[in-house]
């Protein structure tokens, strides 16, 4: 049960949702709630009033847009996964949206809740990253868009805004010879990840032109790690050009997390060997 | 006649718990029922200068924040808080005085008139604490270690016993030498369900008590005496326990809190608590281990020295029984043992499946497997080599003991024979695979208990003991039991458990039940037989009137004479003769000591574990475990098989991700939840096979039987232990084996 | 407070709910269907699952007032009129469960795995199984169980 008393509101709109949220500077935007309601219960939030955004039609949609695909924020990650289209073009969405929590999170938690909440742990930050996707979000000044690689900026903190909320997320059309992984190593009990690996490359020719890696709990939000790709790029997609990107995983200046059940030696280490065995699948060796 | 003791029969209780209809101690209302929150101390040690609750009690619908400056007066004698299972020492009194002793320790209860708002008002509870420094580590503490008090729960936890031979000396000269040093981690039970008690206040001040308990009369022992209550005002009922394993063996504070609450109000309260203040009581203590042992070239074992520390509060002398395992598996003739306690600020330790076993067991099923590598010599053949019949702890021989066979079979389905001994020799991609194996060992007690049988006008029987289900199949095999005994089919049994009203039963623990109330359900029916069998035999033209007791037996709701079937009296008619009334029997049924007295009695086992570790990751998966179990008896193949895969699945559990973490330097368990407390979910589970040695036992008790619910865990971890080094050439003594020690 | 309107196993209710409760403690607390348990307070372990709008939800992971307006089925709803679902009598027949405490929930999400997924592999079964947890069993017999409800269902519709 949650401790400290609370409104509840269910807006029927994203501008309703938005006035709402202008009225009341204390109130949280609850979608599917699977990040919130835990936190509330442990009183690491205690917000005055619940805007419940998870029924407004306009935000859950999932449709094809210039080549991509853009979702609605309060998909639901079940929604993402069984998604054919998604299935097809970014196989990494599927996988990580697959090891999402268990079968009753998946049904009812959201994408944009997800990213929003911006757990240093969660699975669709590293994804999003290594897809350059794009965070659009609306606020009392209109709407906007937010690369990936500039939303999320530090521990449970995004760029959104005062007033803000993310409203869908838009994945570019991967071209021809895209693809993209995402592995896990997950914390056996919570099944956040311990190291969660996203990788989107094109290899064209046999010769990787693009690469995207990123990492989720690893650091203390997910980031791009620029010296993985930069070590593939231009590379021939073989064994040992994965096994020598892989190897520059989570090194330089980043702060790694570290707990009782992994050390900051074991996650870096795990970050290695996830790096090498999503690009492993990507470059379909 | 057995026409189900010894079949695969689905759960009595089965339905009721498929449909959500069994009901739990949290879940039975009562009229105006009101509800309790704990407020938990945040320090670990020190004193409460101040406890404001005047916040709290300003919110309307708040009824009253009890805490030790305004608690209502108890029993002042440590006696009194004593119950079934208390250690020597002096029992923890929830709210006594200003005093904290361990981190999540209770300090006030608020109650109020929704969930919610008991829940919130404990948050605007203010406290004021001068802190005092603590100790928590038994790592850094060894140098206190001391004997521990004796009381009368040493009588079934015995220290060890004195040295026998001279293993310096022995030791010394032994061509083959392995030492080492074991230990594991502090363990929480975490039943699913949490504790709770539903306090129901009646009219005239009586109190009927839904506990979640393994003993409903261990609970209304307790309460009658601290708050010196009669038991004919005090009933607890407790009909189905969401698991247990040991935490529900002793009252646990929300039952104290509770009573309280509702004597104070004169109202009926509920306190349950939460997952995380499930950490705040007993847990399996943290222990260090020593091993040493020598053995002859040919592999004979003739020096062992186990000594064991283990933690235990500063307020009571928790104890089990750990380096008395080594002998009494391994017959050595110079042994020396000890076993001593740490008092740290921690609460007291509390039995947990396969108290002491689970701990002295791995530690020397592991040295043995260490053994077998110094010597060369193939872990099964070390382990018959050194097989005896008699165990050496108290020098008497076993009742029975088909660990033989258990060996033979086990090793045959798991495909012993095809392993390669040198660590490191099969893989299979970026995993290594190891085979490994050990030695399980549990005693086989059993206790007085009584029992009631009623077979009423409708011919239909009813059967009660006040023991308890924690879902390890007790409603069923006393129903088997009761029903092969009269002759009845189990549909016309009813057996009721878990209520003090009950005849006396001991607390539901040690894997003594089955014998236990199994024994005084056989002897009760069988009384209650002799007295349908003297009904019938009044019947006018009796075909059993000059029958003798001897002559008859009980089948298909009939006596009849064995040498003549159609000679038959339906117990229909016998009933009808008792003049329109119900035949009745209450019987005790003692365990026979003087045929008990001379023997060891002990369940065993042998397990055959495969791992793979993943060499990239250092993650470990149990891929394959077979269990071969020589446990008496088994009364019913379907729950027992459960009761052993739960079992193996704990073993699992405990040698690879179960762990207590504490932090020292704020004495705290840090992982409070199931999102940090790793149990094996469904994914992490895969092959897990059971035999049931055939073992015939007519010492042990009457039934035969020897209990399973600790038999499944004691072989696992050190099996899991001995693969892990078979893969990797690593010999990990710590447990939980996690990934660091790994790699 | 706020008023919601849900429809559990097949009954509509109108209630007064406060903002914070959670949905579990208005089944337990408001309507009696204690069959829904709480084994946590941290969303892992399934003990509460039940179906909203037919599929399987944690319901101590929602609050009451977010299932304004939507369908919910408990175990004790499971089975209309008085024959038992499929799977509760596969639990009973293949002994897949102990203490019984963790049942409703591993029903409840097994009836959801099968509704997207008749007849899984034992693999699929375990994993789409992971958001409950069984502390008695060890698990097996709660596959055995689900496999044969699926077989027993081929080509029922659901």
């Amino acid at each position: 049960m949650i401790p400290q008393k609370v409104d509840y509101k269910r807006a029927g709109s994203v501008a309703e949702a938005l006035s709402l949220l202008s009225a009341n500077p204390d109130a949280k935007i609850l979608a599917g709630g699977h990040s919130l309601i835990p936190a509330m219960k442990l009183r690491l939030n205690s917000p005055s009033l619940l805007i419940d955004i998870a029924r407004i039609s306009e935000l859950r949609f999932i449709h094809e847009q210039d080549g991509g695909v853009k979702i609605g924020a309060a998909s639901t990650h079940h929604d993402i996964v069984s998604n054919a289209t998604i299935r097809e073009l970014y196989p990494a969405m599927a996988e990580a949206g697959e090891l999402i929590g268990d079968t009753q999170v998946r049904n009812v938690g959201t994408i944009g809740g997800s990213i929003a909440h911006a757990d240093p742990s969660a699975d669709w930050p590293a994804v999003l990253l290594a897809l350059g996707a794009t965070i659009n979000v609306e606020g009392p000044a209109g709407a906007h868009d937010i690369p990936a690689s500039e939303f999320f900026t530090g521990f449970f903190s995004t760029a959104l805004e005062e007033g803000e909320i993310v409203t869908a997320i838009t994945l570019p059309a991967p071209s021809a010879a895209h693809q993209s992984a995402y592995k896990k190593f997950m914390q056996p009990a919570s099944r956040f990840a311990i190291v969660g690996c996203a990788v989107a490359i094109v290899a064209d020719g046999g010769t990787i032109t693009d690469a995207k890696v990123a990492f989720t709990g690893v650091s203390d939000a997910a980031f791009l790690d620029e010296a993985v790709a930069a070590a593939l790029i231009g590379q021939p997609a073989i064994p040992e050009t994965i096994e020598a990107a892989a190897n520059a995983a989570a090194e330089g200046d980043i702060h790694i997390n570290e707990d009782h059940f992994a050390s900051q030696a074991y996650r870096k280490h795990l970050a290695k060997v996830y790096a090498k065995r999503a690009l492993v699948e990507a470059c379909g060796l | 006649m057995s026409n189900y003791i010894g079949k695969p029969l689905s759960r009595v209780d089965g339905v009721a718990k498929v449909t959500g209809k069994a009901k739990y101690a949290a879940e039975f209302d009562a009229p105006d029922l009101t509800y309790g929150y704990v407020v938990s101390s945040t320090i670990t040690k020190g004193r409460i200068t101040h406890i404001e609750t005047s916040e709290a009690l300003s919110l309307p619908g708040v009824l009253s924040v009890i805490t030790h400056e305004n608690r209502p007066k108890i029993a002042w004698l440590d006696m009194s808080y004593k119950d079934q299972d208390a250690p020597p020492g002096s029992p923890f009194r929830p709210l006594r005085d200003n005093k904290i002793s361990y981190s999540g320790q209770p300090i006030a209860l608020v109650v109020a008139e929704t969930f919610e708002l008991a829940r919130y008002a404990a948050s605007l509870i203010r406290v004021d604490y001068r802190e005092a420094p603590h100790e928590t580590n038994l790592d850094t503490n060894l140098h206190r270690a001391r004997k521990p008090k004796s009381g009368l729960a040493s009588l079934l936890k015995p220290p060890p016993p004195k040295p026998r031979g001279n293993f310096d000396e022995v030791y010394a000269a032994s061509p083959a030498k392995v030492e080492g040093r074991y230990s594991h981690s502090p363990e929480h039970h975490n039943p699913m369900e949490m504790f709770a008690s539903t306090v129901v206040y009646e009219k005239d001040g009586k109190l009927t008590i839904y506990d979640k308990t393994q003993g409903a009369q261990n609970s209304q022992l307790y309460v009658t005496q601290a708050f010196n209550m009669s038991f004919s005002d005090v009933r607890v009922i407790s009909p189905f326990v969401g698991g247990a394993f040991g935490s529900g063996l002793r009252p646990q504070y929300q039952l104290f809190l509770a009573v309280m609450a509702a004597r104070e109000l004169k109202r009926s309260v509920r306190v349950t608590l939460t997952r995380q203040q499930m950490f705040t009581f007993g847990h399996r203590p943290a222990t260090i281990q020593n091993i040493a042992l020598g053995a002859d070239s040919n592999g004979k074992i003739n020096a062992i020295y186990h000594d064991a520390v283990g933690e235990t509060s500063q307020f009571e002398d928790y104890t089990e029984i750990v380096p008395t395992w080594s002998p009494m598996i391994y017959p050595a003739e110079n042994v020396t043992l000890d076993y001593k306690i740490v008092p740290l600020d921690v609460f007291t330790p509390l039995d947990m499946r396969a108290p002491g076993g689970v701990t002295g067991v791995p530690a020397i099923e592991t040295a043995i497997d260490e053994m077998a590598y110094e010597l060369g010599i193939d872990p099964l053949e070390l382990r018959l080599i050194n097989y005896s019949d008699r165990n050496m702890a108290e020098d008497k021989p076993f009742s029975s003991k088909e660990l033989r066979e258990c060996f033979r079979q086990g090793a045959e389905r798991f495909g012993w024979a095809k392993r390669n001994p040198k660590p490191g020799s099969m893989r299979d991609g970026h995993n290594l695979i190891g085979w490994g194996m050990s030695t399980g060992m549990w005693e086989a007690n059993q206790m007085p208990a009584r029992a009631e049988a009623v077979l009423t006008v409708n011919g239909k029987l009813r059967v009660t003991s006040a023991t308890a289900d924690i879902g390890t199949g007790t409603y069923t095999i006393m129903t088997q039991i009761a029903a092969d005994t009269l002759g009845m089919p189990m549909e016309d049994v009813l057996f009721k458990l878990g209520d003090s009203d009950m005849p006396l039963a001991p607390i539901e623990g040690g894997s003594w039940t089955a014998a236990t109330v199994g024994s005084a359900v056989k002897v009760v029916c069988e009384e209650l037989g002799r007295k349908l069998f003297k009904l019938a035999q009044k019947i006018p033209g009796s075909p059993l009137a000059k029958a003798k007791w001897d002559d008859v037996e009980f089948v298909d709701k009939h006596i009849r004479l064995k040498q003549n079937p159609a000679a038959a009296v339906s117990l229909q008619q016998a009933v009808d003769q008792n003049g329109g009334a119900a035949v009745w029997q209450k019987s005790t049924s003692l365990p026979a000591m003087m045929k008990q007295k001379n023997y060891s009695r002990a369940a065993h086992s042998a397990v055959f574990v495969e791992v793979m570790v993943d060499e990239d990751l250092g993650t470990i998966r149990v891929t394959r475990a077979v269990s071969a179990i020589a446990g008496g008896k088994i009364l019913n193949p379907k729950t027992a098989r459960s009761q052993i895969i739960g079992g193996m699945v704990w073993g699992i559990s405990k040698a690879l991700e179960e762990e207590s973490v504490m932090d020292h330097t704020i004495g705290r368990f840090m992982n409070h939840s199931l999102a940090e407390y790793h149990v094996p979910v469904n994914a992490d589970i895969h092959d897990l096979d059971v035999i049931f040695v055939e073992e015939h036992d007519d010492i042990v008790n009457p039934l035969g039987v020897k209990g399973l619910g600790e038999i499944g865990i004691v072989g696992m971890p050190a099996a899991i232990a001995n693969a892990v080094f078979h893969a990797t050439g690593k010999r990990i003594r710590e447990l939980p084996i996690t990934l660091d020690k790994i790699l | 407070m706020s008023t919601i309107t849900v429809t559990v196993n097949g009954k509509s209710y109108t209630k007064e709910v406060e903002g914070r409760t959670l949905l579990v403690h208005f089944l337990r607390d408001t309507l009696g269907l204690t069959g829904t348990h709480v084994g946590c307070d941290t969303s892992s372990c399934g003990a509460c699952t039940i179906h909203l709008d037919g599929r399987a939800v944690k319901s101590c992971s929602m609050l009451a007032a977010q299932a304004d307006g939507s369908i919910l089925t408990t175990i004790e709803g499971l089975a209309p009129g008085g024959e038992l679902h499929p799977l509760q009598v596969a639990f009973n027949d293949e002994h897949g469960l102990q203490c019984g405490f963790c049942t409703p929930g591993m029903i409840m999400t097994a009836a959801d795995l099968l509704s997207q997924n008749p007849n899984p592999t034992e693999r699929e079964i375990r994993e789409g199984l992971e958001g409950n947890i069984c502390r008695c069993t060890g698990y097996h017999n709660i596959v055995r169980a689900i496999q044969l409800a699926a077989e027993r269902t081929a080509g029922v519709p659901a």
